[in-house]
């Protein structure tokens, strides 16, 4: 007898991967556990595929509970039979959540057998016994994290491998029955297309704008080394001019000349005053005649010269 | 027993349980309140401590998420903390232990500095969460963090195991030199 809602309602479930359950029962992999039986298989069956590949203890504790849902299933069986509808939907939604349970169970218990076994892996490995140093253990703990990343990295560019070619196969099959001139996945391919073009030349775009970027750097950094290396030029000029007038300054001859200079002012103004007493001293009228006025009054200009 | 360990008990069928340990039993109880509204699929059991190690007269499920609450106010509690975390067995580290740091949002009244809980959590290579747990809508939001991180220690969420969930959770820093 075909008990049909609970087949129904199981096959409604979301998320599930086509498959019968006992070809998959054996494999503890990582992949969520949540199996559909596909089709025309009754309640009853998949209860029983359940409970066989569950092998760890808790599947004992599961056995009074795999009991009890084929009663409430036979019992809503014999309900849709003969009795009235709400019952048989009531209880038919409480199948419905013990099978969700059990299977929400199965995943639980799974992931929990892997984490034991794990452990159980974990502890064979022999540790190391002699004592390091804080700083070597640090190391390792990051070289073993490390080797988990890779793995995970790994596993999940494998199973994004896995995604992309069944994404192909479903596209193969479903590319026979769509039409290439109207139907949203050409449009999406167009528009992916339109959207890679745009990309592309946005990317061009911005790179040929980094390489003039670069090039005006590089100027303003030639430019800049050229100013420096003149400013430098400038400055040794400077600095060896101003050492050569001290040097000059400084020299001996200088002194010498400067000393002679100084006698000749001095004999000059001696002879300045002796023809200034000796014009006073005669008693001539020196405003009338120019020349005699201009050495009168010339002191004054020779002791400024100097 | 005197030291905790992870996995010596068998798990409970769709229970998960979780410990929290702390000095402020009023705001553990919050905490304990808040995480048995939330919803969750399987089977919740919150016990609380204030330090460990536990009396072993009860007969108690195996511990899945050991929470200390380390309550910035008070270096009692950072103490506290330490010398319970002596009775913990190293496998129990492995994504099974939590910090959490409540009452951070009074910067006046914490006598406990930010970076030593840090590095306290650097040092056991555990997450360390920040909660005041004396607010309501704080509280709830941590509640739903730690159901959820609960489900995943006791191994209800496929695909995702303890270790899995420390290796996601770690920043990619630890504390910085200066604080060391």
């Amino acid at each position: 007898m075909k008990e049909e809602p609970v087949v129904t309602a199981a096959t409604e479930k979301p998320g599930g991967k086509g498959g019968a359950l006992g070809g998959r029962g054996g494999a503890l992999g990582p992949f969520p556990g949540v199996h559909l039986v596909a089709g025309k298989a009754t309640f009853s069956e998949c209860v029983c595929l359940l409970s066989g590949s569950l092998s760890s203890q808790p599947a004992m504790e599961e056995q009074p509970q795999v009991q009890d849902a084929d009663e409430p299933a036979d019992s809503g069986g014999e309900g849709l039979a003969g009795g009235p509808p709400q019952v048989a939907g009531a209880q038919a939604a409480r199948s419905e959540d013990r099978m969700t349970l059990l299977i929400r169970l199965r995943a639980q218990t799974k992931q929990q057998l892997l984490e034991y076994k794990s452990m159980v892996d974990a502890s064979e490995e022999k540790t190391p016994e002699q004592i390091m140093q804080e700083k070597q253990i640090e190391a390792k703990i990051e070289d073993l994290e490390n080797e988990i990343e890779e793995v995970k990295v790994a596993f999940e560019i494998k199973k994004l491998a896995l995604d992309r070619m069944r994404l192909s196969t479903a596209l193969k099959k479903n590319l026979e029955k769509i039409s290439t001139q109207s139907s949203v996945l050409m449009d999406n391919m167009k528009h992916l297309l339109e959207l890679n073009k745009l990309i592309m030349k946005s990317q061009q775009e911005s790179w040929d704008l980094e390489e003039k970027l670069l090039d005006i750097r590089k100027k303003r950094l030639q430019l800049k080394q050229a100013s420096e290396s003149k400013l430098l030029e400038i400055q040794t000029e400077k600095n060896k001019q101003k050492i050569d007038l001290d040097s000059m300054e400084n020299s001996e001859r200088i002194k010498i000349i400067r000393q002679n200079l100084q006698m000749e002012i001095k004999i000059t103004t001696v002879i300045q005053h002796v023809f200034q007493n000796l014009i006073l001293g005669s008693k001539v009228n020196w405003a009338e005649d120019p020349a005699l006025k201009e050495i009168v009054l010339q002191l004054e200009k020779n002791v400024d010269m100097m | 027993m005197s030291v905790l360990r992870p996995l010596d008990k068998l798990p409970g069928l769709n229970t998960a349980t979780i410990l929290l340990v702390g000095t402020e039993d009023a705001l553990l109880q919050q905490l304990a309140d808040s995480m048995l509204k939330e919803d969750c699929a399987s089977e919740l059991k919150v016990h609380l401590a204030k330090s460990l190690p536990l009396p072993s007269s009860v007969n108690r499920p195996r511990i899945d998420l050991i929470v200390f609450v380390v309550n910035l106010h008070s270096k009692y509690s950072l103490q506290n903390t330490e010398e319970s975390l002596r009775h913990v067995d190293a496998s129990f580290f492995l994504g099974k232990v939590c910090f959490l740091a409540t009452g951070a949002g009074r910067e006046s009244h914490c006598s406990i500095h930010r970076h030593t809980v840090v590095k306290l959590a650097h040092t056991y290579q555990s997450p360390l969460l920040y909660c005041d747990l004396e607010v309501e809508g704080f509280r709830a939001t941590m509640a739903q963090r730690l159901v959820r991180v609960l489900q995943i220690c006791a191994g209800h969420v496929p695909g995702v195991s303890a270790l899995n969930l420390l290796s996601l959770l770690k920043s990619s820093e630890g504390p910085s030199l200066e604080d060391l």
